[in-house]
Protein backbone atom coordinates (compact mmCIF):
# COMPACT_ATOMS: atom_id res chain seq x y z
CA UNK A 1 0.00 0.00 0.00
CA UNK A 2 2.79 2.37 0.96
CA UNK A 3 4.72 1.53 -2.19
CA UNK A 4 1.58 2.26 -4.23
CA UNK A 5 1.13 5.63 -2.55
CA UNK A 6 4.78 6.42 -3.16
CA UNK A 7 4.54 5.55 -6.84
CA UNK A 8 1.40 7.65 -7.19
CA UNK A 9 3.12 10.64 -5.56
CA UNK A 10 6.24 10.10 -7.69
CA UNK A 11 3.99 10.18 -10.75
CA UNK A 12 2.86 13.69 -9.77
CA UNK A 13 6.33 14.95 -10.61
CA UNK A 14 7.95 14.80 -7.20
CA UNK A 15 10.46 12.14 -8.08
CA UNK A 16 11.12 8.97 -6.11
CA UNK A 17 13.08 10.70 -3.35
CA UNK A 18 10.62 13.55 -2.91
CA UNK A 19 7.70 11.14 -2.78
CA UNK A 20 9.41 9.00 -0.14
CA UNK A 21 10.22 12.01 2.01
CA UNK A 22 6.72 13.41 1.69
CA UNK A 23 5.14 10.09 2.56
CA UNK A 24 7.45 9.59 5.53
CA UNK A 25 6.73 13.07 6.90
CA UNK A 26 3.00 12.55 6.42
CA UNK A 27 3.15 9.20 8.21
CA UNK A 28 5.18 10.49 11.15
CA UNK A 29 3.11 13.68 11.49
CA UNK A 30 -0.10 11.71 11.24
CA UNK A 31 0.97 9.26 13.86
CA UNK A 32 2.26 11.99 16.18
CA UNK A 33 -1.06 13.83 15.91
CA UNK A 34 -2.90 10.67 16.80
CA UNK A 35 -0.43 10.11 19.62
CA UNK A 36 -1.03 13.55 21.13
CA UNK A 37 -4.79 13.14 20.99
CA UNK A 38 -4.49 9.70 22.54
CA UNK A 39 -2.09 10.80 25.27
CA UNK A 40 -4.21 13.77 26.34
CA UNK A 41 -7.22 11.47 26.51
CA UNK A 42 -5.17 8.93 28.47
CA UNK A 43 -3.92 11.61 30.83
CA UNK A 44 -7.45 12.77 31.56
CA UNK A 45 -8.72 9.24 31.97
CA UNK A 46 -5.89 8.14 34.26
CA UNK A 47 -6.19 11.28 36.38
CA UNK A 48 -9.95 10.80 36.60
CA UNK A 49 -9.74 7.17 37.65
CA UNK A 50 -6.99 7.87 40.20
CA UNK A 51 -9.39 10.44 41.68
CA UNK A 52 -12.26 7.93 41.37
CA UNK A 53 -14.02 9.90 38.66
CA UNK A 54 -15.01 8.88 35.12
CA UNK A 55 -13.28 11.60 33.14
CA UNK A 56 -14.52 12.45 29.66
CA UNK A 57 -17.46 10.20 28.76
CA UNK A 58 -19.70 12.15 26.39
CA UNK A 59 -17.93 12.43 23.04
CA UNK A 60 -17.46 9.00 21.51
CA UNK A 61 -17.19 5.74 23.46
CA UNK A 62 -15.65 6.55 26.85
CA UNK A 63 -14.90 10.05 25.62
CA UNK A 64 -12.33 8.84 23.13
CA UNK A 65 -13.21 11.61 20.65
CA UNK A 66 -13.15 14.34 23.30
CA UNK A 67 -9.64 15.43 22.38
CA UNK A 68 -10.57 15.53 18.70
CA UNK A 69 -13.41 17.87 19.59
CA UNK A 70 -11.04 19.95 21.71
CA UNK A 71 -8.58 20.24 18.86
CA UNK A 72 -11.28 21.31 16.42
CA UNK A 73 -12.35 23.91 18.96
CA UNK A 74 -8.79 25.20 19.36
CA UNK A 75 -8.37 25.33 15.57
CA UNK A 76 -11.48 27.46 15.29
CA UNK A 77 -10.48 29.90 18.00
CA UNK A 78 -9.22 33.38 17.41
CA UNK A 79 -5.45 33.68 17.72
CA UNK A 80 -4.72 36.64 19.95
CA UNK A 81 -1.45 38.53 19.83
CA UNK A 82 -0.98 40.86 22.80
CA UNK A 83 0.15 44.36 21.89
CA UNK A 84 3.35 44.38 23.94
CA UNK A 85 4.79 41.22 22.46
CA UNK A 86 7.88 40.90 20.32
CA UNK A 87 5.80 39.81 17.33
CA UNK A 88 8.36 37.91 15.29
CA UNK A 89 9.68 35.82 18.18
CA UNK A 90 6.20 35.42 19.61
CA UNK A 91 4.90 33.87 16.40
CA UNK A 92 8.05 31.84 15.77
CA UNK A 93 8.21 30.18 19.19
CA UNK A 94 5.26 27.76 18.92
CA UNK A 95 6.56 26.54 15.57
CA UNK A 96 10.11 26.21 16.79
CA UNK A 97 9.12 24.30 19.89
CA UNK A 98 7.81 21.56 17.67
CA UNK A 99 10.67 21.24 15.19
CA UNK A 100 13.31 19.59 17.43
CA UNK A 101 10.74 17.12 18.69
CA UNK A 102 9.85 16.20 15.14
CA UNK A 103 13.52 15.71 14.27
CA UNK A 104 13.92 13.48 17.32
CA UNK A 105 10.95 11.38 16.29
CA UNK A 106 12.58 10.53 12.98
CA UNK A 107 15.90 9.56 14.61
CA UNK A 108 14.69 6.70 16.77
CA UNK A 109 15.15 3.28 15.16
CA UNK A 110 11.80 1.54 14.83
CA UNK A 111 12.86 -1.94 13.74
CA UNK A 112 16.51 -1.85 12.70
CA UNK A 113 15.46 -2.27 9.08
CA UNK A 114 14.48 1.21 7.97
CA UNK A 115 16.82 3.49 6.07
CA UNK A 116 16.78 6.40 8.48
CA UNK A 117 17.92 6.43 12.12
CA UNK A 118 21.27 4.87 11.33
CA UNK A 119 23.58 7.68 12.37
CA UNK A 120 26.95 6.67 13.84
CA UNK A 121 26.55 9.39 16.49
CA UNK A 122 22.77 9.17 16.78
CA UNK A 123 22.64 9.49 20.53
CA UNK A 124 24.64 12.71 20.53
CA UNK A 125 22.36 14.21 17.87
CA UNK A 126 19.30 13.17 19.84
CA UNK A 127 20.46 14.67 23.11
CA UNK A 128 21.65 17.85 21.41
CA UNK A 129 18.31 18.28 19.65
CA UNK A 130 16.28 17.60 22.75
CA UNK A 131 18.01 20.55 24.40
CA UNK A 132 16.91 22.94 21.66
CA UNK A 133 13.20 22.90 22.40
CA UNK A 134 13.90 24.72 25.66
CA UNK A 135 15.19 27.61 23.55
CA UNK A 136 11.75 27.90 21.96
CA UNK A 137 10.14 27.79 25.39
CA UNK A 138 12.34 30.64 26.55
CA UNK A 139 11.58 32.54 23.35
CA UNK A 140 7.88 32.13 24.07
CA UNK A 141 8.31 33.36 27.62
CA UNK A 142 10.48 36.31 26.64
CA UNK A 143 8.45 37.43 23.64
CA UNK A 144 5.21 37.35 25.61
CA UNK A 145 6.47 40.34 27.62
CA UNK A 146 4.70 39.04 30.70
CA UNK A 147 6.39 38.50 34.04
CA UNK A 148 4.84 35.09 34.61
CA UNK A 149 5.83 33.94 31.15
CA UNK A 150 9.41 35.17 31.57
CA UNK A 151 9.69 33.47 34.96
CA UNK A 152 8.32 30.26 33.50
CA UNK A 153 10.74 30.42 30.59
CA UNK A 154 13.71 31.10 32.87
CA UNK A 155 12.78 28.26 35.16
CA UNK A 156 12.47 25.98 32.18
CA UNK A 157 15.94 26.86 30.93
CA UNK A 158 17.67 26.32 34.26
CA UNK A 159 15.75 23.11 34.83
CA UNK A 160 16.52 21.58 31.46
CA UNK A 161 20.22 22.54 31.67
CA UNK A 162 20.42 20.92 35.09
CA UNK A 163 18.64 17.73 34.10
CA UNK A 164 20.33 17.31 30.74
CA UNK A 165 23.56 16.37 32.55
CA UNK A 166 22.24 13.31 34.42
CA UNK A 167 20.46 12.21 31.22
CA UNK A 168 23.72 12.45 29.30
CA UNK A 169 25.74 10.70 32.02
CA UNK A 170 23.14 7.93 32.31
CA UNK A 171 23.12 7.48 28.54
CA UNK A 172 26.93 7.44 28.52
CA UNK A 173 27.10 4.51 30.90
CA UNK A 174 24.93 2.61 28.43
CA UNK A 175 27.18 3.71 25.59
CA UNK A 176 30.19 2.33 27.46
CA UNK A 177 28.68 -1.11 27.64
CA UNK A 178 27.37 -1.07 24.07
CA UNK A 179 30.62 0.48 22.75
CA UNK A 180 28.63 2.60 20.30
CA UNK A 181 26.71 5.83 19.99
CA UNK A 182 24.57 4.41 17.22
CA UNK A 183 21.14 3.59 18.61
CA UNK A 184 20.86 0.54 16.37
CA UNK A 185 24.12 -0.84 17.70
CA UNK A 186 22.94 -0.18 21.25
CA UNK A 187 19.81 -2.22 20.63
CA UNK A 188 21.87 -4.90 18.89
CA UNK A 189 24.11 -5.07 21.99
CA UNK A 190 21.00 -5.66 24.08
CA UNK A 191 19.92 -8.40 21.71
CA UNK A 192 23.18 -10.23 22.49
CA UNK A 193 22.75 -9.84 26.24
CA UNK A 194 20.01 -8.51 28.51
CA UNK A 195 18.20 -5.15 28.41
CA UNK A 196 20.48 -2.50 29.88
CA UNK A 197 17.90 -1.65 32.53
CA UNK A 198 19.06 -4.84 34.29
CA UNK A 199 22.77 -4.04 33.90
CA UNK A 200 22.34 -0.35 34.67
CA UNK A 201 19.38 0.03 37.05
CA UNK A 202 20.76 3.25 38.54
CA UNK A 203 21.29 4.78 35.12
CA UNK A 204 17.78 3.73 34.08
CA UNK A 205 16.25 5.46 37.10
CA UNK A 206 18.38 8.56 36.54
CA UNK A 207 17.40 8.65 32.89
CA UNK A 208 13.73 8.32 33.76
CA UNK A 209 13.91 11.16 36.29
CA UNK A 210 15.81 13.22 33.75
CA UNK A 211 13.29 12.81 30.94
CA UNK A 212 10.44 13.56 33.34
CA UNK A 213 12.14 16.86 34.16
CA UNK A 214 13.08 17.50 30.54
CA UNK A 215 9.47 17.21 29.39
CA UNK A 216 8.39 19.57 32.20
CA UNK A 217 6.18 16.92 33.73
CA UNK A 218 5.08 16.78 37.36
CA UNK A 219 6.69 16.66 39.89
CA UNK A 220 9.10 18.82 37.89
CA UNK A 221 6.49 20.98 36.14
CA UNK A 222 7.53 24.28 37.69
CA UNK A 223 7.89 26.09 34.33
CA UNK A 224 4.11 26.00 34.11
CA UNK A 225 3.28 25.77 37.80
CA UNK A 226 -0.28 27.00 37.51
CA UNK A 227 -0.60 27.79 41.21
CA UNK A 228 2.24 30.33 41.05
CA UNK A 229 2.77 31.27 37.42
CA UNK A 230 -0.74 31.27 35.90
CA UNK A 231 0.20 29.30 32.76
CA UNK A 232 3.97 29.74 32.84
CA UNK A 233 5.62 30.36 29.49
CA UNK A 234 2.38 29.89 27.51
CA UNK A 235 0.29 32.33 29.55
CA UNK A 236 -0.15 34.73 26.63
CA UNK A 237 -0.79 32.11 23.96
CA UNK A 238 -4.24 31.17 22.74
CA UNK A 239 -5.89 29.03 20.12
CA UNK A 240 -3.75 26.81 17.96
CA UNK A 241 -0.51 28.47 19.07
CA UNK A 242 -1.21 27.29 22.59
CA UNK A 243 -2.13 23.89 21.21
CA UNK A 244 1.29 23.70 19.54
CA UNK A 245 2.97 23.84 22.96
CA UNK A 246 0.67 21.10 24.16
CA UNK A 247 1.42 19.15 21.03
CA UNK A 248 5.16 19.51 21.56
CA UNK A 249 4.96 18.52 25.21
CA UNK A 250 3.11 15.29 24.57
CA UNK A 251 5.15 14.40 21.50
CA UNK A 252 8.29 15.03 23.50
CA UNK A 253 7.02 12.65 26.15
CA UNK A 254 6.56 9.86 23.64
CA UNK A 255 9.84 10.49 21.85
CA UNK A 256 11.95 10.64 24.98
CA UNK A 257 10.15 7.61 26.37
CA UNK A 258 10.95 5.82 23.10
CA UNK A 259 14.58 6.86 23.52
CA UNK A 260 14.53 5.47 27.05
CA UNK A 261 13.00 2.24 25.77
CA UNK A 262 15.73 2.04 23.13
CA UNK A 263 18.54 2.62 25.59
CA UNK A 264 17.33 0.57 28.52
CA UNK A 265 14.48 -1.74 27.56
CA UNK A 266 15.80 -3.26 24.35
CA UNK A 267 14.05 -0.99 21.83
CA UNK A 268 12.26 -2.93 19.15
CA UNK A 269 13.33 -6.33 20.50
CA UNK A 270 10.58 -8.67 21.60
CA UNK A 271 8.91 -11.90 20.61
CA UNK A 272 5.89 -12.40 18.29
CA UNK A 273 4.99 -8.77 17.60
CA UNK A 274 6.76 -6.64 14.96
CA UNK A 275 9.52 -4.28 16.11
CA UNK A 276 7.76 -0.89 15.95
CA UNK A 277 4.87 -2.29 17.99
CA UNK A 278 7.24 -3.43 20.70
CA UNK A 279 9.02 -0.09 20.75
CA UNK A 280 5.73 1.77 21.06
CA UNK A 281 4.47 -0.60 23.76
CA UNK A 282 7.59 -0.02 25.83
CA UNK A 283 7.47 3.73 25.21
CA UNK A 284 3.81 3.93 26.20
CA UNK A 285 4.53 1.95 29.34
CA UNK A 286 7.09 4.62 30.31
CA UNK A 287 4.65 7.40 29.38
CA UNK A 288 1.97 5.74 31.50
CA UNK A 289 4.28 5.77 34.51
CA UNK A 290 4.96 9.46 33.86
CA UNK A 291 1.24 10.19 33.81
CA UNK A 292 0.73 8.07 36.90
CA UNK A 293 3.48 10.02 38.69
CA UNK A 294 1.92 13.32 37.73
CA UNK A 295 -1.26 12.47 39.58
CA UNK A 296 0.57 11.12 42.62
CA UNK A 297 3.39 13.48 43.52
CA UNK A 298 3.22 17.12 44.55
CA UNK A 299 5.29 19.67 42.69
CA UNK A 300 8.84 20.34 43.92
CA UNK A 301 9.85 23.77 45.07
CA UNK A 302 12.33 25.40 42.71
CA UNK A 303 15.35 25.25 45.05
CA UNK A 304 14.52 21.62 45.88
CA UNK A 305 14.46 20.88 42.18
CA UNK A 306 17.90 22.39 41.60
CA UNK A 307 19.35 20.79 44.74
CA UNK A 308 18.01 17.44 43.63
CA UNK A 309 19.69 17.71 40.24
CA UNK A 310 23.06 19.18 41.21
CA UNK A 311 23.62 17.65 44.61
CA UNK A 312 22.15 14.21 44.11
CA UNK A 313 21.49 13.16 40.52
CA UNK A 314 24.73 14.38 38.98
CA UNK A 315 27.09 12.95 41.67
CA UNK A 316 25.24 9.63 41.57
CA UNK A 317 25.41 9.60 37.78
CA UNK A 318 29.13 10.35 37.85
CA UNK A 319 29.84 7.60 40.39
CA UNK A 320 27.75 5.22 38.32
CA UNK A 321 29.69 6.19 35.22
CA UNK A 322 33.07 5.61 36.91
CA UNK A 323 31.99 2.22 38.27
CA UNK A 324 30.73 1.25 34.81
CA UNK A 325 34.00 2.35 33.26
CA UNK A 326 35.99 0.17 35.65
CA UNK A 327 33.65 -2.79 35.16
CA UNK A 328 33.81 -2.50 31.38
CA UNK A 329 37.59 -1.97 31.47
CA UNK A 330 38.06 -4.93 33.80
CA UNK A 331 36.26 -7.30 31.44
CA UNK A 332 38.45 -6.46 28.48
CA UNK B 1 25.59 7.14 54.74
CA UNK B 2 22.99 9.41 56.25
CA UNK B 3 22.25 10.80 52.81
CA UNK B 4 21.93 7.32 51.32
CA UNK B 5 19.46 6.44 54.05
CA UNK B 6 17.43 9.56 53.39
CA UNK B 7 17.36 8.89 49.67
CA UNK B 8 16.30 5.30 50.30
CA UNK B 9 13.47 6.36 52.63
CA UNK B 10 12.38 9.04 50.17
CA UNK B 11 12.36 6.65 47.22
CA UNK B 12 10.40 4.10 49.24
CA UNK B 13 7.78 6.69 50.18
CA UNK B 14 7.43 7.66 46.52
CA UNK B 15 6.79 4.02 45.60
CA UNK B 16 4.23 3.71 48.40
CA UNK B 17 2.52 6.83 47.04
CA UNK B 18 2.41 5.32 43.57
CA UNK B 19 0.93 2.19 45.12
CA UNK B 20 -1.87 4.19 46.73
CA UNK B 21 -2.86 5.96 43.52
CA UNK B 22 -2.34 2.75 41.54
CA UNK B 23 -4.87 0.96 43.73
CA UNK B 24 -7.42 3.71 43.27
CA UNK B 25 -6.88 3.63 39.51
CA UNK B 26 -8.67 0.30 39.25
CA UNK B 27 -11.43 0.95 41.75
CA UNK B 28 -14.93 1.89 40.74
CA UNK B 29 -15.52 5.64 40.31
CA UNK B 30 -17.72 7.10 43.01
CA UNK B 31 -19.21 9.88 40.88
CA UNK B 32 -22.48 9.74 38.95
CA UNK B 33 -22.84 10.50 35.24
CA UNK B 34 -25.28 13.20 36.21
CA UNK B 35 -27.75 13.86 33.42
CA UNK B 36 -27.85 10.15 32.60
CA UNK B 37 -27.76 8.81 36.14
CA UNK B 38 -29.56 10.54 38.96
CA UNK B 39 -29.02 10.05 42.68
CA UNK B 40 -31.51 8.12 44.82
CA UNK B 41 -33.84 10.85 46.13
CA UNK B 42 -36.29 8.57 47.94
CA UNK B 43 -35.19 9.80 51.38
CA UNK B 44 -34.61 13.37 50.31
CA UNK B 45 -36.63 16.23 51.78
CA UNK B 46 -36.91 18.93 49.13
CA UNK B 47 -39.15 22.01 49.01
CA UNK B 48 -42.55 21.41 50.57
CA UNK B 49 -45.55 20.37 48.50
CA UNK B 50 -49.21 19.59 49.14
CA UNK B 51 -50.06 15.91 49.44
CA UNK B 52 -52.79 14.44 47.26
CA UNK B 53 -55.16 12.27 49.30
CA UNK B 54 -56.46 9.23 47.40
CA UNK B 55 -59.98 9.51 48.94
CA UNK B 56 -60.65 12.97 47.52
CA UNK B 57 -58.08 13.15 44.76
CA UNK B 58 -56.95 16.55 45.95
CA UNK B 59 -55.11 18.25 48.80
CA UNK B 60 -56.61 19.06 52.15
CA UNK B 61 -55.31 22.56 52.88
CA UNK B 62 -57.82 24.46 55.00
CA UNK B 63 -55.90 27.75 54.90
CA UNK B 64 -55.52 27.71 58.69
CA UNK B 65 -52.24 29.64 58.37
CA UNK B 66 -50.53 27.52 61.03
CA UNK B 67 -47.60 27.08 58.66
CA UNK B 68 -47.44 30.80 57.93
CA UNK B 69 -47.28 31.59 61.63
CA UNK B 70 -44.67 29.04 62.57
CA UNK B 71 -42.41 29.62 59.60
CA UNK B 72 -39.20 31.24 60.94
CA UNK B 73 -38.27 32.59 57.51
CA UNK B 74 -41.75 33.91 56.75
CA UNK B 75 -41.60 32.40 53.31
CA UNK B 76 -45.12 30.91 53.16
CA UNK B 77 -48.15 32.90 52.09
CA UNK B 78 -51.64 31.39 52.15
CA UNK B 79 -55.01 32.81 51.18
CA UNK B 80 -58.28 30.96 51.66
CA UNK B 81 -62.00 31.12 50.98
CA UNK B 82 -64.98 29.34 52.50
CA UNK B 83 -66.99 27.39 49.93
CA UNK B 84 -70.73 27.97 50.20
CA UNK B 85 -72.42 25.75 52.75
CA UNK B 86 -69.18 24.51 54.24
CA UNK B 87 -67.53 24.96 57.60
CA UNK B 88 -63.98 24.34 56.33
CA UNK B 89 -61.91 26.92 54.53
CA UNK B 90 -60.14 26.04 51.28
CA UNK B 91 -56.82 27.49 50.13
CA UNK B 92 -57.03 29.68 47.07
CA UNK B 93 -53.37 30.65 47.05
CA UNK B 94 -50.38 28.90 48.58
CA UNK B 95 -46.91 30.23 47.72
CA UNK B 96 -43.52 29.25 49.06
CA UNK B 97 -40.60 31.63 48.55
CA UNK B 98 -37.89 28.98 48.27
CA UNK B 99 -35.10 31.58 48.22
CA UNK B 100 -35.54 32.11 51.96
CA UNK B 101 -36.82 28.65 52.96
CA UNK B 102 -34.35 26.75 55.14
CA UNK B 103 -36.18 23.42 54.87
CA UNK B 104 -36.57 23.31 58.68
CA UNK B 105 -39.79 21.31 58.36
CA UNK B 106 -41.76 23.13 61.10
CA UNK B 107 -44.64 23.70 58.64
CA UNK B 108 -44.75 19.97 57.85
CA UNK B 109 -44.91 19.16 61.58
CA UNK B 110 -47.54 21.77 62.44
CA UNK B 111 -49.96 21.11 59.57
CA UNK B 112 -53.22 19.93 61.22
CA UNK B 113 -54.50 18.07 58.17
CA UNK B 114 -51.10 16.59 57.34
CA UNK B 115 -51.38 17.83 53.79
CA UNK B 116 -47.92 19.43 53.80
CA UNK B 117 -45.00 17.16 53.02
CA UNK B 118 -41.46 17.29 51.70
CA UNK B 119 -41.17 16.77 47.98
CA UNK B 120 -38.48 14.63 46.35
CA UNK B 121 -37.24 17.46 44.14
CA UNK B 122 -33.51 18.12 44.57
CA UNK B 123 -32.37 19.96 41.46
CA UNK B 124 -33.92 23.33 42.25
CA UNK B 125 -32.09 25.79 40.07
CA UNK B 126 -33.65 28.79 38.40
CA UNK B 127 -32.57 31.82 36.43
CA UNK B 128 -34.62 34.62 38.01
CA UNK B 129 -35.54 35.61 41.53
CA UNK B 130 -39.34 35.48 40.91
CA UNK B 131 -38.89 31.89 39.75
CA UNK B 132 -37.89 30.89 43.29
CA UNK B 133 -41.49 31.41 44.42
CA UNK B 134 -43.30 28.08 44.15
CA UNK B 135 -47.05 27.98 43.57
CA UNK B 136 -48.04 24.91 45.55
CA UNK B 137 -51.63 24.89 44.28
CA UNK B 138 -50.49 25.02 40.68
CA UNK B 139 -50.47 21.24 40.05
CA UNK B 140 -54.02 20.83 41.40
CA UNK B 141 -55.89 23.05 38.94
CA UNK B 142 -59.53 23.75 39.69
CA UNK B 143 -60.55 23.14 43.30
CA UNK B 144 -63.43 20.64 43.48
CA UNK B 145 -64.69 22.07 46.79
CA UNK B 146 -64.84 25.63 45.55
CA UNK B 147 -66.58 24.65 42.32
CA UNK B 148 -69.06 22.56 44.27
CA UNK B 149 -68.09 19.18 42.84
CA UNK B 150 -67.22 17.92 46.32
CA UNK B 151 -68.95 18.75 49.60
Amino acid sequence: MLAGARDWLAGLGLGEFGATVLLGVALIMGYLTFNVLFLIWLERKVSAHIQRRFGPMEVGPHGSLQTVADMVKLLGKQILTPVATDKFVYILAPVLVFVPTLCLASLIPLSGAEAFANLPYGLVVLIALSGISVLAIFMAGWASNNKYAVLGGMRSVSQVIAYEIPILLAALSVVMIAQSLNLREIVAAQARGVPFALLQPVAAVLFFIGITAETNRAPFDIPEAESELVGGFHTEYSGMRFAMFFFAEYTNMLVLAALGATLFLGGWLGPWLPGPVWLLLKAYAIVFVMIWMRWTFPRLRFDQLMTFAWKLLIPVALVNLVITAFAVGGRR
Amino acid sequence: MKLARRVWIGAKSLLIGLGVTGRHLFRKPVTLQYPHEKPDASRWGGPIELRTFPETGTHDCIACNACTRICPSECIYVEGKRPEGSKKMRATLFTLDFSTCSLCGLCVDVCPTETLQYSKRYDEAMYTRPATVNDLLGPFGEDPYLTGKLK
